[in-house]
């Protein structure tokens, strides 16, 4: 017998009295809103916190006591609230790209890319100068940084994927602490050291900075990509006969590849933003230094961080246009780790719904 | 009684798992090397920074953490970090109390509230707002959010301020350079750690719980304060701890919107007198003498060691309440 | 006594389906359940039984996709009608579950009463009310001198009574089992099935068992459910549990009593 019953959600339906107490609490309190501010002249976010939300919250308190007695009043506050400060989350993290994006359009320009700050002054104008060399430095001091993060990050997390030895917890409390590192306390470290050592600020002390930031970034991400191989590959790999270095680097670091490069990426994007580090083991310049080892350097976030204080508006401009870039840069790091990571699609982080609560 | 066997006493054998051939042996050695290197790597920071600050901890004695003066003209110079712990605690006291309920609030309604495919959108909001830099949130705070938020400032003081918390002196307060303003910022920066933590921890609610305190008769909000927030409340807190730990070593971010000062500012939030260790070393070390060096490093040192601590005990919190759920 | 009978209420069902997203899991079931008699649902594993005792106390409508066509009416009134509360309904119809779910971080004491104070009722005397409810699922005497232990200290069979004296303490007058024993041992069974017989008298119970001995000691009539593949299930006969296990109607209801399948 074929079924001829339509599907239906009878606890959706409020009745005619229930759909209008909704709409009312809906629309009465904004519109309210929006009258008395225009009429007092208050300004967007007074009018928001101090009329909005006390309107807001009578509206519910009245309908949830209307539809389900004091029960109904208390889930009605805390789905407002709930609403309330994820908004405000949401608010706050778009004013940040907004004003980045905007502000930085106002110096972005082709030459903005490539050119280099040495000509430039409190009042030159945005058509000359820019910050190629600051790209060109973050680049440069990252990669060294990388270098050596990278595969000693991904020793350790095959050191604790594949041993067990009592010194693996050790070794995870410890990569832990590491990750907590304040960058301030990396940069004077590595300050200590050149001290001790007799080195020069350069682009290489920079990247001596970095390293403890990114290093237990990547090991973390690389362990959690490693995890995930079934350990039913390596067992036979090893029954086949193979000793364990070909197991891993024939049979699981394949496997692993694209949590791999996740790891990579998102350590990338860990420090590409450092600057208290960079400030304090770095000269900061104005012009290209392609010598890592000796001389200023710039980069981005030294040059964000050098234009920021200013009261000059170019300056500011600049300061906008870098963050941009710098912006970009952190995006695009971070969008790939997404793209990569979903084509694995084996997220441990993976959410569990829940009911509706 | 059915006959049993005699146990004989077998000699155990040794079932090693050692190196197959050469080329695991330099495997195995290489990876411990490399995981030895983290131990390295810690003590490394900790003998170095305590190289350079020991004259100045010597020098300055209990007083570097308690005494509220930094004279570096005289001889010996007075190097005390008072004003600038109290700051910083103050400061990132703030930055939690503002981020929390944000933190929680999204974690919500990201894991009881949205729809899957929404709630993935969120976390993957959060997480970029995790990834921001720390430079490019202190221009946004200084640049754009410092005058929105001076403007809160001074309805606050205009409303509420008989309160001591909200007073000001002065004819005409700038309310900038508040630890008020310095608090929001730190609350941007601390709301990922506190949200994905929260998060976590909610999505491993046993579901079972949930619904047995539904179909007692719970409602939405009795449901997540009796039976929710309970189980989760360990693991909210190390993840507040873990938020904690970031927001004392934070430097740039509020470094331009918090003056530093050193005459203590207890708790008077909406002035411009505020402190901050990690922003006190940056804006010091570029002309510091040898001797003023050597503070700053102590400075670091003193950072260094109370994030540890923090982060320890919230990684122990989080790891257990974790782990217990499961 | 008879006070506590009144306290009773019938529930039936008038052709209820049931959906999971487009799904449809569940056709034309129509059940009567009257006062003071226990129901035994019984049937294959994954035929909708639990799903169909989750629609008696609208716990089914929590899952997002969920459907639901015909009616549930408890002494005559539809529980899905938009005038009703589901939190209400489920003050009415209690629920215990598989796998026993005390409140972890609340002692003995607090998870029997944490029903109050999850729907916001108000009792005047506690105490009697712990006592009574723990005596009615026969737990009383092994707890009454740790009833501020933790719950987690009890063993799974006293958590099971536990989460029943819960459910007892909003004096429900229909009480869903969802295979209250199957994670239990053999002496805890026993024992919560002695209870259901008591409870019987005071309210009327509905029991979704996988155990089909069990369902002939405890119930008074049983319902045997049946699905396919890709087609939705249903009840193939319902009658008095003597009759549908001695003397079944259906071939496919005497194939599975007997043990043909299943």
């Amino acid at each position: 017998m074929s079924s001829q019953v339509q599907k239906r959600q009878p606890w959706l339906n409020h009745g005619l009295a229930g759909n209008l107490d909704i709409l009312a609490g809906s629309v009465v309190p904004p519109a309210l809103a929006i009258l008395i501010s225009i009429l007092m002249g208050l300004d967007f976010s007074i009018g928001l916190l101090g009329v909005f939300l006390p309107l807001q919250l009578i509206s519910v308190c009245v309908l949830g006591m209307k539809r389900q007695g004091a029960r109904g009043v208390k889930d009605g506050l805390l789905v407002l609230f709930v609403i309330f400060f994820s908004a405000t989350v949401l608010v706050l993290l778009v004013s940040v790209l907004v004003s980045v994006v905007i502000q930085g359009s106002a110096a972005m320009s082709p030459h903005f890319i490539y050119q280099n700050n040495k000509y430039v002054s409190t009042t030159t104008s945005l058509e000359y100068g820019g910050v190629g060399h600051a790209i060109l430095g973050t680049l440069m001091i990252v990669a060294m940084t990388t270098l050596a993060a990278v595969p000693l990050g991904i020793a350790m997390a095959v050191y604790l994927t594949q041993s067990s030895s009592k010194l693996t917890g050790m070794v995870r409390t410890v990569t832990q602490a590491l990750s907590g590192l304040p960058s301030v306390v990396a940069g004077l470290f590595i300050l200590s050291f050149m001290g001790f050592a007799n080195l020069e600020r350069s682009g290489f002390t920079g990247a001596l900075a970095l390293f403890p930031l990114m290093l237990p970034t990547v090991a973390r991400v690389a362990e959690e990509a490693l995890r995930l191989v079934p350990s039913d590959l390596r067992l036979a790999a090893l029954a086949l006969g193979a000793p364990n270095y070909r197991a891993f680097f024939q049979v699981i670091l394949p496997a692993a590849k694209s949590g791999i490069v996740t790891a990579l990426l998102l350590g990338l994007a860990r420090v590409v933003g450092e600057t208290a580090p960079l400030i304090l083991t770095i000269n900061a310049n104005n012009s290209t230094n392609l010598n890592p080892f000796s001389g200023g350097i710039a980069t981005l976030p030294t040059f964000v961080y050098g234009f920021l204080g200013s009261l000059y508006d170019t300056s500011q401009a600049r300061a906008w246009g870098a963050a941009l870039v710098l912006l970009a840069v952190v995006g695009i790091l971070f969008g790939l780790a997404r793209i990569i990571g979903r084509t694995k699609n084996s997220s441990p982080k993976k959410i569990k719904k829940a009911n509706n609560v | 009684m059915p006959n049993r066997p005699a146990v004989t006493q077998q000699e155990r054998r040794k079932l090693s798992v050692g190196p197959l051939s050469t080329g695991d042996k330099w495997f195995f050695r290489t990876t411990s090397i490399a995981s030895n290197f983290a131990f390295v790597l810690v003590a490394l920071i900790l003998v170095f920074l305590f190289a350079k600050a020991w004259p100045a901890l010597q020098q300055q004695g209990p007083a570097f953490i308690f005494g509220n003066t930094w004279d570096v003209e005289s001889d010996p110079p007075v190097m005390q970090l008072g004003p600038m712990i109290w700051g910083s605690l103050q400061v990132a006291f703030l930055g939690i109390l503002i981020a929390t309920p944000m933190a929680i609030s999204a974690a919500y309604a990201i894991v009881f509230m949205l729809p899957s495919r929404l709630s993935k959108i969120a976390t993957t909001l959060i997480d970029l707002l995790a990834a921001l830099p720390s430079v490019v949130i202190g221009l946004w705070g200084l640049l754009s959010f410092a005058p929105v938020a001076a403007n809160w400032a001074k309805i606050l003081n205009q409303t509420l301020g008989f309160i001591p918390l909200f007073e000001v002196t002065g004819e005409e307060p700038t309310y900038i350079d508040s630890p008020f303003i310095a608090g929001w910022i730190v609350a941007v920066m601390i709301v990922p750690i506190i949200t994905s933590v929260t998060r976590e921890i909610f999505s491993q609610t046993d579901s079972g719980l949930i619904n047995g305190a539904l179909a007692l008769g719970g409602s939405r909000f009795s449901v997540f304060s009796r039976v929710i927030l309970p189980t989760s409340a360990p693991g909210i807190v190390g993840g507040i701890l873990l938020g904690l730990g970031r927001a004392i070593g934070e430097t740039v971010a509020i470094l331009y919107v918090l003056q530093l000062t050193f005459d203590i500012n207890w708790y008077q939030i909406l002035e411009p007198h505020g402190g901050a260790v990690a922003s006190w070393i940056l804006s010091r070390f570029g002309e510091a003498t040898e001797k003023e060096f050597e503070g700053l490093m102590a400075a670091g040192l003193v950072i260094f060691i109370v994030t540890l601590i923090i982060n320890g005990i919230a990684n122990v919190i989080v790891s257990r309440s974790a782990g217990r759920s499961r | 006594m008879s006070k506590v009978q009144d306290a009773a209420s019938s529930l039936s069902t008038e052709n209820v389906s049931v959906w999971f997203g487009e799904r449809q899991v569940l056709q034309d079931v129509s059940l009567t359940f009257p006062a003071n008699k226990v129901t035994a649902l019984i049937g294959p594993s994954g035929c909708g039984k639990s799903t169909f005792l989750r629609t008696l106390n609208r716990m089914h409508e929590l899952i997002p996709s969920a459907g639901l066509a015909g009616s549930v009416l408890l002494d005559g009134q539809d529980i899905y009608d938009p005038k009703m509360n589901a939190v209400d309904v489920r003050i009415k119809i209690g629920m215990v579950f598989q796998k026993p779910n005390p409140f972890p971080t609340m002692s003995i004491r607090e998870n029997v009463i944490s029903g109050l104070k999850l729907s916001g009722r108000k009792n005047n005397d506690l105490d009697e009310l712990v006592e009574t409810s723990l005596r009615r699922a026969s737990i009383w005497n092994e707890v009454k001198d740790r009833l501020n232990d933790q719950a987690l200290s009890l063993s799974g069979g006293q958590q099971q009574r536990l989460c029943i004296a819960r459910s007892l303490a909003m004096d429900p007058r229909v009480l869903l089992m969802d295979e209250p024993c199957s994670a239990l041992d053999p002496g805890s069974t026993r024992r919560i099935e002695e209870t259901i017989q008591e409870l019987s008298d005071s309210m009327t119970i509905v029991i979704v068992t996988h155990n089909m001995q069990q369902a002939q000691r405890v119930s008074d009539q049983t319902a045997f459910f049946l699905a396919d593949d890709n087609v939705p299930g249903g009840v193939v006969e319902f009658g008095e549990t003597e009759q549908v296990f001695n003397q079944p109607i259906d071939t496919r209801t005497n194939d599975y009593v007997n043990g043909h399948f299943g």
